[in-house]
């Protein structure tokens, strides 16, 4: 229903054209997302209740910081569900991409370059995906759980056994301390706002963003509607490669000056949270980015509001859990209803 | 001229058998494998020797890997997508529930593993009523249930393991013993295999293979309109994988409990969790993700692969390098199970792991 957009605007005439294109492109905000917008305020408003410090900008700024490489890999992970995909292999190229622009950075590398290494490396592990999956025409699942382990292996094998220590503060532009931030806002928040904006825009506006929609609702209608799906399909798990890259950088800021091997462990099944949370159709077809941003807002929310209740940290998972449900729940109900 | 036709037809029917027939591969990879090893153990290659008494030591490790690839055939059988991510996690709640009530409270044993049994059933009967009765993709109820079995599971002892004298002395599950009979002859067998996995391989078997139940769940796993037409329970059987699922993962955590000699709360999640591996195994035992295709053979083969693979893995690298090289060839072995079934299904128009 929602990829017809272009011949429709291409073809109709001056006068059908507005109620057309109003009718095909899905409302800007979906109710998922005002609901999500609502659920964030309230937690806010309850945390802040309890703890008046948590409106403060020392208390928000890592918040937003922490959001953003769950966030960031969560738009390219949107593209790829989209089309009907998935990919659990980012937590193990995470790792991959971390710790070679680790060690990049204690070998004295520049950290512009450090980070186009990471974001090259990780667009080739994307691409390994995207290969396989859109020429091996085999299920996105199996390829990327076999692929994780492929990666976990290559990250093992530079770790070497042993952490990396001593990284320089090259990487401080995306952390959490006064180097990452102009006016107040952290750069890592901010570049992920600015490559979900993008990333929105590309979906919602252009045809090649609303292929990868018809993909996802239907892949032989697509081929046969003359869009290139293998091509499509490699570009969805390139783009989330390439982000995983940035993510990896994201990641190195927020921590210490060491590394260990835990980086990006579980963060696939973290980042798979925020986009169904954020009501992208694990079945292809429907989705957006401004759901996965709010879901991912949401998940560290309840993560660092379950901190600063002082509950045991791990009831935060609890509560991923139902909202994932809840979120979902939500969702087929309405469209069960309509 | 007509003996050199036939045995080209007989070596094309063998590769197409070997190709189209998963269990056939997995036998020929099992041997070349095993073989492999042998000859690098003949060689001195290895730190320790690879021979029989090894490889059935090593079963011990096939026991919660090939009841939990047996889990996940029941659910990925009864298709729509079917898969259990939080099998893991269910093995670290039942678990603990089996520390507390076997360690703490002192439940005499048979009462304790039943009753972790059926808390994994329950915990299996939530993914199975949201996935068949409210409509949820397998894959987002489970993954709801791996993130909040998985915080309960935590909570529950306030993150504390339990490993009182009892639970401790059920390390002897570990333990090899001589078979009955035949037992001088073979190398000693760890008991957990005769214990738990030879009943759920036999009862699964029996389940998918002889049973009505099994007949269904096929069906509903091919189409599962038709299958509604057809006027099958198609929710109430996929209901039954999911808690069988549980059931199973919760015998799982009595293992697991058992070999840990410890109830830990994070036992089944810990590092690439254990949910992971078992779909792995499953995928890899030519069950078809789409459903309605897998047999229970299959995954035994698979895991027996896997398992004598690592041990033979772990041996030949000196230090933790070997667990990493585990995670290559299991990654390897995936993508390749997976491209073959894709090559066959084009080449001979038939899914590779076809039952």
């Amino acid at each position: 229903v929602s990829t017809g957009a272009d011949e429709v605007r291409g073809t109709g005439g001056a006068a059908g054209r507005q109620p057309a294109r109003r009718r095909l492109l899905p409302a800007a905000m979906t109710g998922q997302e005002l609901v999500l917008v609502g659920v964030i305020a309230v937690i806010w408003v309850v945390l802040a209740l309890r703890t008046p410090a948590f409106l403060s900008a020392d208390s928000l700024q890592p918040l937003l910081v922490a959001t953003a490489p769950i966030a960031l890999v969560g738009v390219g992970m949107t593209v790829v569900i989209i089309t009907g995909g998935i990919d659990v292999s980012v937590g193990g190229a995470l790792m991959v991409c971390a710790v070679l622009s680790a060690k990049a950075l204690v070998a004295g590398v520049p950290s512009a370059l450090a980070v186009l290494l990471s974001v090259l490396v990780g667009g080739l592990l994307g691409a390994v995906n995207g290969l396989l999956i859109a020429y091996g025409r085999v299920h996105a699942i199996i390829i990327t759980f076999g692929t994780a382990n492929l990666f976990l292996f290559a990250g093992l094998q530079i770790f070497d056994s042993q952490t990396v220590n001593g990284i320089p503060p090259g990487f401080d532009v995306f952390g959490r301390g006064e180097a990452g931030r102009t006016l107040g806002v952290p750069h890592a928040f901010l570049i992920t706002l600015v490559v979900g904006a993008a990333a929105w825009w590309y979906l919602r506006h252009t045809a090649g963003g609303r292929h990868f929609y018809a993909i996802g609702g239907n892949p032989d209608a697509a081929r046969l509607a003359g869009i290139r799906v293998r091509r499509r399909i490699l570009l969805a798990y390139l783009l989330t490669g390439l982000l995983v890259g940035l993510g990896a950088c994201f990641l190195i800021a927020q921590g210490t000056s060491t590394l260990d091997q835990s980086v990006g462990s579980g963060k696939e099944l973290a980042v798979i949270a925020a986009v169904v949370i954020g009501g992208t159709s694990i079945m292809g077809g429907r989705g957006s980015v401004l759901g996965t941003l709010l879901g991912a807002l949401l998940v560290q929310s309840v993560t660092s509001g379950v901190t600063q209740l002082g509950w045991r940290s791990q009831l935060s998972d609890l509560f991923v859990g139902l909202a994932i449900i809840v979120a979902v729940g939500a969702d087929l109900l309405r469209l069960r209803r309509s | 001229m007509t003996s050199l036709n036939t045995h080209e037809a007989r070596g094309a029917r063998l590769r197409r058998l070997v190709l189209t027939n998963r269990i056939a591969l997995l036998a020929v990879l099992i041997v070349l494998v095993v073989a492999y090893f042998f000859v690098l153990d003949a060689g001195g290659y290895l730190t320790a020797d690879y021979d029989f008494d090894y490889l059935s030591a090593a079963l011990i490790n096939a026991v919660p890997l090939a009841m939990l690839g047996l889990a996940e055939l029941l659910v990925i059988l009864s298709g729509r997508g079917g898969i259990d991510l939080s099998v893991g996690s269910i093995v670290s709640l039942a678990g603990m529930v089996f520390g507390v009530v076997y360690g703490q409270w002192g439940w005499p044993l048979w009462a304790a593993i039943v009753l972790t049994a059926l808390v994994g059933a329950l915990l299996g009967a939530v993914n199975g009523f949201l996935v068949a009765y409210v409509g949820f993709p397998a894959l987002i109820a489970t993954l709801a249930t791996f993130y909040g079995y998985k915080s309960l599971a935590i909570v529950l002892t306030d993150a504390n393991p339990i490993s009182t004298p009892p639970i401790q002395n059920l390390f002897s599950i570990t333990r090899s013993v001589e078979l009955p009979v035949i037992g001088r002859d073979i190398p000693n067998v760890p008991l957990g295999l005769i214990t738990f996995l030879l009943p759920t391989v036999v009862v699964v078997w029996l389940l998918v293979a002889r049973t009505t139940y099994g007949r269904r769940l096929y069906a509903i796993g091919t189409n599962d309109v038709a299958a509604r037409w057809a006027g099958l329970p198609v929710r109430g059987t996929r209901f039954k994988a999911y808690t069988y699922a549980g059931l199973i993962s919760g015998l799982v955590a009595v293992v697991t409990v058992a070999q840990f000699a410890s109830a830990r709360p994070d036992a089944g999640v810990t590092g690439n969790g254990m949910a992971l591996p078992a779909i792995t195994i499953a995928v890899l035992g030519g069950v078809a993700i789409t459903g309605g295709i897998g047999r229970v053979a299959g995954v035994v083969l698979a895991t027996l692969l896997v398992v004598w693979l690592n041990a033979g893995i772990l041996l030949a690298f000196v230090g933790n390098a070997g667990a990493q090289y585990q995670l290559l060839a299991l990654g390897a072995v995936l993508v390749f199970a997976a491209l073959l079934n894709g090559l066959t299904t084009r080449r001979y128009g038939l899914q590779g792991g076809s039952r």
